[in-house]
């Protein structure tokens, strides 16, 4: 009996949770990893998401008059945990944001079937910018591939890549794999020997291994994808092996101030692109510091408050925010749904001038989306450790998106394919 | 090809010595902290039958409460005292809460019942301390930051002072408890009970007693391991999974023996490095260091079910 | 009361042997498949599907299978969860090669490679006993998973190096795959479970389940009263693999729909542990017990302060319940150290003698 009881609750539980009424809010949940391995670099993102939307709360009553609900759901960064929350909030969620390129995988072939937008800012699965196959998967303002590529454009300006080596230095997992195809690519084409190291998720704090690797085989250039504990554990192996930072790049989730912090001034000349940077003279960093952290509705401490992560939470929520404007000036109405957000997410237009109106000044590069195109390919900024802090030291760079617009339809066609029968978007006809 | 696999590698060592014998001390300083490690298993294990998989948690434990107690501004040295008697109350307390209730059960009873200490223990450090990365205070405990450079035939070693320290901390800590166990009533009587239960038990030694004492003790050299690899990487729940890997340490040396985990993690810790710079690098794509202790402790078990220094097994029908 | 025993008369040896001695066992179970196979499925959610019934009968045959080889052969092994990812990759290998294969074969069939692997990692267990085995078989989880990551021909070299589960369909029907219904999926499952339930039941009450038992108890008294041990453990190593790989199958094919290799590392191997050993070693029903303690509990509990309207952060309900399921173990450890099936036999046998103490 105990068995059946017990199922029973369980099951009334889940159905009354799945079927409950739709309030008056726009529900927009976060599937957030404050816990596990990971929480290091995910909690200021998560603090920065929430923290913008509760602004938004405070300082306008919400968007379009109806307030914002990000409520959190616990993964831990685990793809168990992700699938769960996602089961619990699709029922009336008008977006899912998954972190993490695992959930990402699997959350993408149901977001498809279940019509919900998927907004994986900066991350996920690099032809989810073919916008025609991945018509429910967003991942502006700029994915992996566009990260690569700028990257290897950063090094070429110190001169060519003719006969150099470049060591790829990345977790050995979904996430760090995801650059690869292009970085063979950009190698051939540009003659320089590609050497991928991979790090294992339980060597992520002992990577003594691979940087003795990197002093034997000794490369021009180290470029880093990394997460979580691997990011402060390659820092500071660096460090140690005496490996020149200024040749040492990380992707932008491998550029958060407290992994340098870690070694301060040793790892001085380390880059990092990025999409985002921390412009704390941003009104909308006032607004946030006048009506969320003063008001002692934050979690965040000053210390993280002025990071690139914290800021970079900012942004993202900033670009949903923007896309459920977008949808609900088109659509006349505030109450808007999954299918009209997604029209949203693929018409944002920002512009350098609505960038100031959102009071973004400096926190994000321009960019735009269109059905076929959901990256937005933004470019980004090269910052660099001065010690202390990221500073910028690029102008507003760009990828070559042309370089690999093949690649990106022929692995989102090779996707679709290999998941058929995949809907796809007939009705666009824009062209990336 | 088979030369590639066979000799080449060798011939690598003896061409850049200066890097061989770095990898070695990567090597050696790895293996020292896996022989830490597996010496609060061994410990724990010798007088109880217990394989405390929680003692990866203690580690990471101990390294965040000495964080988290500093960064509440107490005093570098002070809160160290402090971490010290909160790894001492955890004691008394997973011997009441835990053991006391379990005495007597199959060994794979009480194995489960320290994951289940280690899961809660990791949800009570992160709803205390939370998740993000901290750094450790080594300026604050006087640890030396910098680094020697060396010139051996002309090459470059570079060693550590963080790992030196971290060797010669590590090689008093083992001095100490050996002197300990060998020469006060109380290491005596936790060295009798790992003997013989029964016969420790009727003279007059405390099993209670001696359980508060061996957890105590492991709580310490999780304190210095956690202080050790919280200075090398950071202080983060990351670290929990370094318990992994002295698991094959403790196959290898052998569960009851002192001896064999210090043996054994020096080996392991440096056999891995050698064999995944000179092997697993170039012919299998790396991150050997995942399975080549289990692998390697596995085949000297074959040969020597109770690894190399455990007790001889004994089986009577 | 209910499990009043009176009238129920044994007249031969057999009818004392049979499964069920006590009518009442016998109705109660039917109540049991009626309910999963009928009211659970016209009721459920898709969320309900998806974080309970599904995975809660996957985990407990995958504990099945590792309760036989730990339960029943008493060799204890910490490679749980590689083994499953064994079975979903051979799985993932026969879709794509064979397109044409139906999925239920195919997920049989990859039981068989898993269960030649179990055997292979199970030799050691001829010379090695005890934590040691348990350790070695961390080689195997560890070296597995390695595996996995870098053997790209078992993921299609796919960028990500992660496996899709394709949408495969049976007469038109979609079983797997994003397509898939969460009710055909749970059908699927559910009538792969029942039938590997009856197998293991009628292997662990026959001659193979005794030789197992003494093996357990005592392998060197089962050696000399001429059981062969050799083919006893490698039995249990290759029965319980095909069980534990045909788990894994089910596992990436009708539920998470996609994998990468380090979805199978240790801690996965620990969940599936833990329902052997809350749920009880040597039981078939203690898996389903302890699954959905295991599996189920978490998901209740992180409803509760959502429904009860408690003002607390989803991370700080992650930390609680963390710590619960810890401490759950250890109560459950304390309380009854052989699981919850000893605890239902314990109930039952109160029943039966109920209104009577003794």
């Amino acid at each position: 009996m105990k068995t059946i009881t017990k199922l029973a609750t369980a099951a009334v539980l889940g159905t009354t949770l799945g079927t409950a009424a739709v309030a008056q809010e726009l529900y927009v949940p976060n599937l957030a990893y404050r816990t596990g391995p990971f929480a290091a670099t995910g909690i200021p993102l998560m603090n920065g998401q929430a923290d913008y939307f509760t602004m938004l709360n405070e300082r306008d009553g919400g968007i379009g008059g109806l307030t914002v609900n990000a409520e959190e759901c616990e993964t831990g960064y685990s793809t168990e945990k992700g699938v769960e929350c996602y089961e619990k909030t699709k029922g009336k969620a008008i977006v899912t944001q998954p972190w993490s390129t695992g959930i990402t995988l699997q959350v993408l072939p149901k977001t498809n079937v279940d019509e919900i937008p998927i907004l994986a800012p900066g991350y996920g699965f690099s032809p989810m910018a073919d916008g025609t196959v991945f018509q429910w998967a967003f991942n502006m303002p700029a994915g992996y591939w566009d990260a690569a590529s700028m990257i290897v454009q950063y090094l070429e300006e110190e001169g060519s890549l003719e006969g150099k080596k470049v060591a790829f230095l990345h977790l050995d997992h979904p996430y760090g794999k995801e650059p690869l195809p292009l970085l063979e690519t950009l190698s051939e084409n540009k003659g320089f020997e590609l050497l991928p190291i991979p790090v294992g998720l339980k060597e992520m704090q002992n990577q003594s291994a691979q940087w003795l690797q990197i002093r034997r085989e000794r490369p021009d250039y180290v470029v880093m994808w990394g997460w979580g504990a691997m990011n402060a554990g390659a820092i500071t192996e660096a460090v140690k092996t005496k490996f020149p930072m200024e040749n040492f790049i990380g992707v932008w989730w491998a550029g958060h101030d407290a992994d340098l912090r870690l070694v301060g001034e040793d790892g001085k000349g380390y880059k990092s692109i990025s999409w985002s940077f921390p412009n704390l003279e941003a009104p909308v960093m006032q607004d946030i510091r006048e009506h969320v952290i003063d008001a002692g509705l934050s979690n965040t401490n000053p210390e993280e408050s002025s990071g690139v992560f914290y800021s970079r939470g900012i942004v993202i929520s900033a670009i949903l925010a923007e896309g459920i404007r977008t949808a609900q000036e088109e659509y006349g109405t505030a109450e808007i749904d999954a299918a009209q957000l997604r029209w949203g997410l693929e018409n944002i237009n920002m512009t350098e001038e609505r960038i100031t109106e959102l009071g973004l000044d400096g926190m994000v590069p321009p960019f735009s989306t269109s059905c076929a195109n959901h990256t937005g390919h933004s470019g980004g900024w090269m910052l660099e450790w001065d010690g202390e802090q990221f500073v910028k030291v690029s102008d507003l760079m760009n990828a070559n998106t042309d370089t690999y617009q093949d690649l990106i339809s022929a692995k989102a066609t090779e996707y679709a394919d290999e998941n058929a029968p995949w809907p796809t978007n007939e009705e666009c006809s824009a062209t990336n | 090809m088979l030369y590639d696999f066979l000799i080449q590698p060798f011939v690598d060592m003896a061409t850049a010595p200066d890097f061989f014998l770095q990898v070695l001390w990567e090597g050696l300083v790895s293996g020292v902290l896996y022989a830490l490690i597996a010496l609060g298993f061994v410990l724990i294990f010798r007088s109880s039958r217990i394989f405390n998989f929680a003692q990866g948690i203690m580690v990471v434990f101990a390294a965040l409460t000495l964080v988290g107690l500093h960064a509440m501004g107490v005093p570098a040295w002070i809160a160290v005292a402090l971490t010290l008697a909160v790894m001492f109350v955890l004691a008394v307390t997973i011997e009441r809460v835990v053991l006391r209730p379990l005495v007597g059960q199959p060994d794979i009873i009480l194995f489960m019942a320290t994951i289940g200490i280690t899961l809660f223990l990791i949800g009570l450090g992160e709803t205390i301390f939370g998740g993000e990365n901290k750094v450790m205070i080594s300026e604050e405990l006087g640890i030396p930051t910098g680094d020697t450079v060396l010139e051996p035939w002309g090459g470059l070693l570079i060693l550590q002072h963080l790992d030196i320290t971290v060797v010669v901390v590590a090689t008093l800590l083992v001095a100490g408890l050996l002197a300990f166990l060998n020469y006060t009533q109380m290491g005596r009587a936790i060295r009798a009970l790992g003997d013989d239960h029964q016969a420790a038990l009727s003279v007059g030694i405390s099993l209670q007693t001696i359980w508060v004492l061996v957890w105590f003790i492991a709580g310490i050299i999780a304190l210095v391991t956690g202080i050790a690899w919280g200075a090398r990487a950071g202080v983060s729940f990351a670290l929990e999974v370094i318990a992994y890997k002295a698991l094959p340490v403790l196959m290898l040396g052998g569960l009851e023996s002192i001896t064999g985990a210090i043996v054994g993690g020096l080996m392991i810790g440096m056999l891995e490095k050698l064999f995944e710079i000179y092997w697993g690098q170039p012919f299998l794509g790396g991150n050997t260091e995942t399975w080549f202790a289990f692998v390697l402790a596995l085949i000297v078990l074959l040969f020597r079910p109770q690894g190399l220094f455990g007790e001889r097994i004994i089986e009577r029908v | 009361m209910l499990y009043r025993t009176a009238g129920q008369f044994k007249t031969s040896y057999t009818a004392d042997q049979a499964l069920f001695p006590v009518r009442q066992d016998a109705i109660l179970l039917g109540v049991i498949l009626v309910f999963a196979y009928l009211i659970f499925p016209l009721t459920a959610s898709e969320f309900a599907f998806q974080t309970l019934l599904i995975p809660i009968l996957i985990y407990a045959l995958a504990a099945m299978g590792l309760n036989i080889l730990t339960g029943y052969a008493g060799q204890l092994s910490l490679g749980t969860g590689a083994f499953m990812g064994v079975g979903a990759y051979a799985c993932y290998k026969l879709i794509t090669i064979f397109p044409w294969m139906n999925p239920i074969v195919a997920i049989l069939l990859s039981g068989v490679f898993s269960a030649g692997v179990g055997v292979v990692f199970g030799i050691p267990s001829l010379r090695i006993k005890g934590f040691y085995l348990a350790i070695a078989t961390l080689a195997a989880q560890f070296f597995l998973v390695w595996l996995f990551e870098k053997w790209a021909w078992l993921y299609n070299y796919n960028a990500s190096g992660a496996i899709q589960v394709p949408n495969l369909d049976i007469f038109g029907l979609y079983v797997s795959g994003p397509q898939a219904a969460s009710v055909t999926q749970y059908y699927l499952v559910l009538g792969v479970v029942t039938l590997m339930s009856i197998l293991c039941i009628n292997l662990t009450r026959g001659n193979l389940g005794r030789t197992w038992k003494a093996t357990r108890d005592m392998d060197i008294a089962a050696e000399l009263i001429g059981i062969n041990l050799m083919r006893s453990k490698l039995v249990a190593f290759a029965i319980s693999s095909y069980i534990v790989g045909v788990a894994g199958a089910l596992y990436v094919f009708m539920w998470k729909g996609a994998a990468e290799p380090n979805v199978f590392d240790i801690p996965l191997s620990f969940q599936v542990l833990f329902i052997a050993i809350i749920g009880g070693l040597g039981s078939i029903l203690g898996n389903y017990l302890g699954a959905i303690l295991i599996v189920g509990l978490p998901v209740v509990l992180n409803l509760v302060p959502s429904a009860l309207g408690l003002p607390i952060s989803s991370a700080m309900v992650e930390h609680l319940n963390v710590m619960i399921v810890g401490g759950l173990i250890i109560f459950f450890l304390i309380v009854e150290p052989h699981g919850l099936a000893q605890l239902w036999r314990l109930i039952r046998e109160k029943l039966i003698i109920w209104p009577f103490p003794h």
